[in-house]
């Protein structure tokens, strides 16, 4: 057991998006779609103004209310905490997709695997990585389940520049994560839903 | 072709290949996971200690490089002989003995009645060991910004400081950090995933980060301060500091000024050292009060500051000499300059001075440094100026005030590679300075040679905007032939270079243009011939170029097989000095380039062709030993380590650095002299300074024409300045942020004009102008207009990627009036004009 999750520490996230390309190559996923994004924000007016980066990625909230939606079980939550979808029960109501109010799930319409960046042929990197998606069948981050699987971090948090991105297991009274939150201010995204996610952000 | 796979590929299968990162100039380790002969993932290498497992956006991007479809991977032939942008080149595929076959007649044509027609645009950093075909091929001429556009005056002036190519502070100790212009450890420049890591660990250790820039950066955005300040006066700001800190506060480093540099060497009435009759520099002997030869006077005797009478001369100290031209820069005056207060500069300037701790000591390694824990760092926006030598050593200068060059703490030269710090005694118990380090000063030449007026830059770089003003003028310079062949290796000129229209103009007179490159651009689809070269991912050498804190080599080797019919591109150009009959003289500069001069075993038979695997296994000897060949790298990936305090602090041990730049002042003198034999007049002498003051740049002087903005142009991590902007992966990300997405205006700036986000606009300058949809911002300055790199390319063959075309170099001058006499620096800023034409929703 264990409720796998990161803290994003803002001070240290310069925007650079590298989070973002980092999930694009791992999971390959198809044009305009990232499971990784950094959301920037301009704040105050001239001149006392600042830009603000806001990384984001799937919540894997405890109470989450993707795997609730799901008629068919397809949303499930491994033992570790992982949010995860099996797209051979997902038969693509998107119900779960209304109701996560992060935006993190991702559809695979139909016709979207025929095309690669390009708009023509695939590549041979996306004729490969195209195989785990299922056109009709909803897909999301899966906190590289199947690096941490083999005792890694996900792509986003190795890559990291600034090492913003701090992956770990909040079971841990004295991992990482727990350290962290008990020496930072913290907080999560839209308390208000009440989803618990396992990701927290660190202020600038 | 990999199987298909039903899950995501885990890290554990196929294998993990260590290479060398090839997205920007500067290298990061990465290890390429390769599945069934597919590369399917590139990590940061973890075992490198530059970059440390990290990759930035562009290094992850990499694989989208490899597989671009829009790659050429044929030979092609234009069969259009109109030429132009937007017109169809008809290409069609050809052998590569067709294309050798006509690339080594139409250039060895030109090469047999004067090679000097040839034109090249080189641009690989990577392949830097390539740089010197033109000139074995007989052409001197460098037709590209590229480099000089950042670099142009950088450089020179780190050379001469105290040879090193390029500079940052020192993330380790470094305590408050002025940033001016620059994105180190936070978007861009130097190792960027390192510096990145450094940057915030060091601001998380509760370094205090102030950063000057007209937009709010990310280094503002992340910075303890932004103070943003009009684009070209930051000198201003730093001019001011040193006002404060000379003349209010009386706060600088006397100890290292008369140890460490030559401030306390006289200066006679017309600025030249005084010297006695054996030529030795002298300083003021407070002891016996005369002047006495540097080396006979204790340091704590020799006068830093005052005016002497002897025998009826006039002397000052270099430092007096600043003192005195400091005084008319009082923050007050530097404020109207700037826009800054004068109160912020003295705050800063006292704040600064307060964190350097002048006096202290630290001991590293069992040795003790002075210990400075305060500089400021700068690059390309606030020095790459028309007065961009001036730029250049105010910085230098003011940091040389608290003690802090090369020290603990402070402000650090980084070399340019494996060589380290260019270090060889000079005059006077001075540091040579090595204002040259890509290739060897060029002696003075008239008629000049080549098309950038090389040859009148005695301690320049290679001022590739001049190309214009010379080539559409010849009769004004002595340019006694016009070119009429291109070579283009992976170096885009047409979109780089200052005033589009005149490039054009050039590339329209080209008779021949060949092409190296991996894809079409603005540039390559001007070429009769294109020769495809292999990715970073498919070719060989070795990579050690401007590292931070470490140094030594990382490898490139092919990660999977070669797609399509592709060459590597230093076997093309070696393939193409055979067939025009140079590749003795090829295999010669590449014995001098490699080093393998100065170990014979090494050096290559000037009859034979090497393959690059031969060519960088002989390199890797030369420098790490036998056991240290190809093969060691193959299976190491690199031999890098971190440079150790000997390397960093002070290499050149005693010898003084140059406070007073007076080789400066005397290579303008000889260049004067030059030049008025040869009857040239109107040449730009005045940046030949030993000492930079404030002078208004003709940027500034634009202003009164009625071009009432001032328009600068950006890049952010997403993106190199012009590579990457065609790649979908990395343009869908930039796209969606807002700055990337139209020409930035300050909000109550487009009120003013009525002008809202989404509407049309047009830029216009002296030089030309753009249009583009407005971003209305509250992070930029009311009198600046910010152009993202990523709105500036006008032609794109990547289906996913819309060409957007707000050129921002339109808008540059790339005359002599706007490149800095001295160092040919660019002028990178220019003046606008904003207006309106056509509503949000009515544009297009």
């Amino acid at each position: 057991m264990a409720r796998l999750g990161m803290v994003i520490d803002l001070k240290r996230c310069v925007g650079c998006n590298s989070c973002t390309l980092s999930c694009k190559q791992e999971n390959g996923t198809p044009a305009g779609m990232h499971y990784a994004r950094v959301v920037t924000r301009e704040v105050g007016s001239y001149p006392q103004t600042r830009r603000t980066f806001l990384p984001l990625l799937c919540n894997h909230c405890e109470d989450a209310p993707c795997e609730k939606a799901c008629p068919t079980g397809a949303t499930y939550i491994r033992e570790d905490g992982i949010v995860m979808v099996a797209k051979e029960k997902c038969i693509g109501c998107r119900a779960c997709a209304v109701s996560c109010p992060y935006m993190n799930r991702h559809f695979i319409e139909k016709g979207f695997l025929e095309h690669g960046y390009a708009g023509g042929e695939l590549s041979p990197f996306e004729a490969v990585k195209f195989g785990a998606f299922e056109e009709g069948t909803m897909s999301k981050c899966t906190l590289c389940a199947h690096r941490v699987d083999e005792g890694l971090e996900p792509a986003c948090v190795t890559t990291c520049p600034t090492e913003a991105r701090i992956f770990g297991d909040w079971d841990e009274p004295e991992g990482k994560l727990q350290k962290l939150v008990r020496e930072r201010n913290s907080w999560t995204l839209l308390p208000e839903c009440k989803t618990r996610p396992k990701v927290f952000y660190l202020d600038a | 072709m990999a199987a298909t796979h039903s899950t995501p590929i885990a890290p554990s299968e196929g294998r993990w290949i260590p290479s060398t990162c090839g997205m920007c100039l500067h290298g990061c380790g990465i290890k390429v996971q390769v599945v069934d002969g597919v590369a399917v993932k590139i990590e940061g290498d973890a075992t490198n200690p530059d970059n440390l497992g990290k990759l930035c956006p562009k290094g992850n991007a990499g694989l989208a490089r490899l597989y671009d479809p829009t790659r050429v991977l044929y030979p092609m032939k234009r069969t259009n002989p109109e030429k132009g942008p937007g017109v169809d080149p008809g290409w069609e595929r050809i052998s590569w003995e067709e294309a050798y076959e006509t690339v080594a007649r139409e250039l060895g044509r030109v090469r047999g009645e004067d090679a000097r027609k040839l034109l090249c645009a080189i641009g690989d950093f990577q392949r830097i060991l390539l740089w010197g075909w033109p000139a074995v091929f007989g052409s001197p001429n460098f037709f590209t910004s590229l480099g000089n556009y950042c670099g142009g005056s950088y450089h020179p002036v780190n050379g001469s400081l105290d040879g090193s190519f390029a500079a940052i502070n020192d993330y380790e100790h470094c305590n408050y950090w002025i940033q001016i212009g620059s994105g180190d450890g936070f978007s861009s420049h130097l190792h960027l995933s390192g510096s990145s890591k450094r940057m915030a660990d060091t601001r998380m250790r509760g370094m205090k980060v102030i950063s000057l820039d007209p937009r709010c950066s990310i280094a503002s955005a992340k910075a303890d301060e932004w103070i943003p300040i009009l684009p070209g006066t930051d000198r201003a700001f730093v001019l001011g500091m040193a006002h404060v800190l000379v003349h209010e506060l009386r706060r600088y480093d006397r100890k290292f000024l008369r140890e460490h540099t030559n401030a306390p060497y006289l200066v006679d009435e017309k600025g030249f050292q005084f010297r006695d009759e054996q030529g030795h520099a002298l300083v003021w002997d407070l002891a016996v009060h005369e002047p006495r030869p540097w080396d006979k006077v204790a340091s704590d005797s020799m006068a830093l500051e005052g005016s002497y009478h002897y025998e009826g001369r006039e002397l000052r100290t270099g430092f007096q000499v600043w003192m005195d031209l400091l005084e008319s820069h009082s923050p007050e005056k530097m404020s109207e300059v700037t826009t800054v207060p004068a109160a912020t500069i003295r705050r800063i300037a006292r704040e600064f001075v307060d964190a350097a701790q002048i006096g202290a000591t630290v001991e590293i390694g069992g040795k003790m440094y002075p210990y400075r824990p305060a500089a400021l760092n700068y690059y390309r926006g606030s020095q790459s100026h028309a007065n961009g030598l001036f730029d250049n050593l105010t910085y230098k200068l003011f940091n040389m005030l608290v003690g802090n060059i090369d020290v603990p703490g402070g402000h650090l030269g980084v070399p340019l590679d494996h060589r380290g710090f260019f270090v060889s005694p000079g005059e006077d118990g001075m540091l040579k300075p090595e204002p040259h380090q890509l290739h060897p000063a060029p002696p003075f030449k008239y008629p000049p040679d080549s098309t950038h007026l090389m040859e009148w830059f005695p301690i320049g770089f290679d001022a590739g905007q001049l190309n214009a003003e010379t080539i559409l003028n010849p009769q004004r310079f002595g340019l006694e032939y016009q070119p009429e062949a291109m070579m283009l290796y992976h170096s885009n000129p047409w979109w780089n270079m200052p005033e589009t229209n005149k490039i054009e103009e050039i590339f329209r007179r080209m008779k021949f243009i060949v092409a190296i490159d991996i894809h079409l651009t603005e540039s390559t689809q001007w070429a009769d011939i294109f020769l495809p070269d292999r990715t970073f991912l498919e070719s060989t050498l070795l990579n050690c170029l401007e590292p931070p804190v470490v140094t030594g080599h990382s490898l490139r080797q092919p990660v999977v097989k070669p797609l399509g019919d592709t060459r590597d591109a230093y076997e093309i150009l070696t393939e193409l000095a055979q067939r025009m009959g140079f590749l003795d003289n090829w295999n010669d500069l590449l014995n001098l380039v490699c080093g393998f001069t100065a170990k014979p075993k090494n050096m290559l038979d000037p009859e034979k062709r090497y393959s690059a695997e031969e060519l960088f296994d002989r390199f890797a000897r030369n420098i790490y030993g036998d056991d240290h060949d190809l093969e060691w790298f193959r299976e190491h990936g690199h031999a890098v380590r971190h440079r150790t305090p000997e390397e960093t602090y002070m290499p050149y041990g005693k010898l003084r650095i140059p406070f007073y730049f007076e080789f400066i002042k005397r290579t303008g003198e000889q260049l004067r002299g030059n030049l008025e034999a040869a009857g040239v007049t109107g040449w730009p002498y005045e940046n030949y300074a030993p000492l930079p003051y404030w002078k208004n740049s003709p940027v500034i002087e634009d202003g009164r024409r009625g071009f009432d903005f001032y328009a600068i142009t950006f890049k952010e991590p997403l993106h190199t300045f012009a590579d990457t902007l065609v790649m979908p992966w990395l343009s869908e990300v930039s796209e969606k942020d807002p700055i990337h997405q139209g020409i930035l205006l300050n909000t109550a700036t487009g009120k003013g004009l009525g002008i809202a986000s989404g509407d049309w606009v047009r830029l216009t300058s002296p030089a030309g102008s753009i249009e583009g949809m407005a971003q209305c911002v509250e992070g930029i300055h009311p009198q600046v207009v910010g152009v993202s790199n990523a709105i500036t390319r006008e032609f794109v063959t990547n289906s996913g990627v819309r060409a957007k075309g707000s050129h921002f170099n339109r808008l540059l001058k790339g005359s002599l009036d706007y490149t800095d006499g001295a160092t040919g620096g660019l002028e990178s800023s220019a003046r606008v004009r904003v207006e309106k034409i056509a509503a949000a929703g009515w544009a297009h």
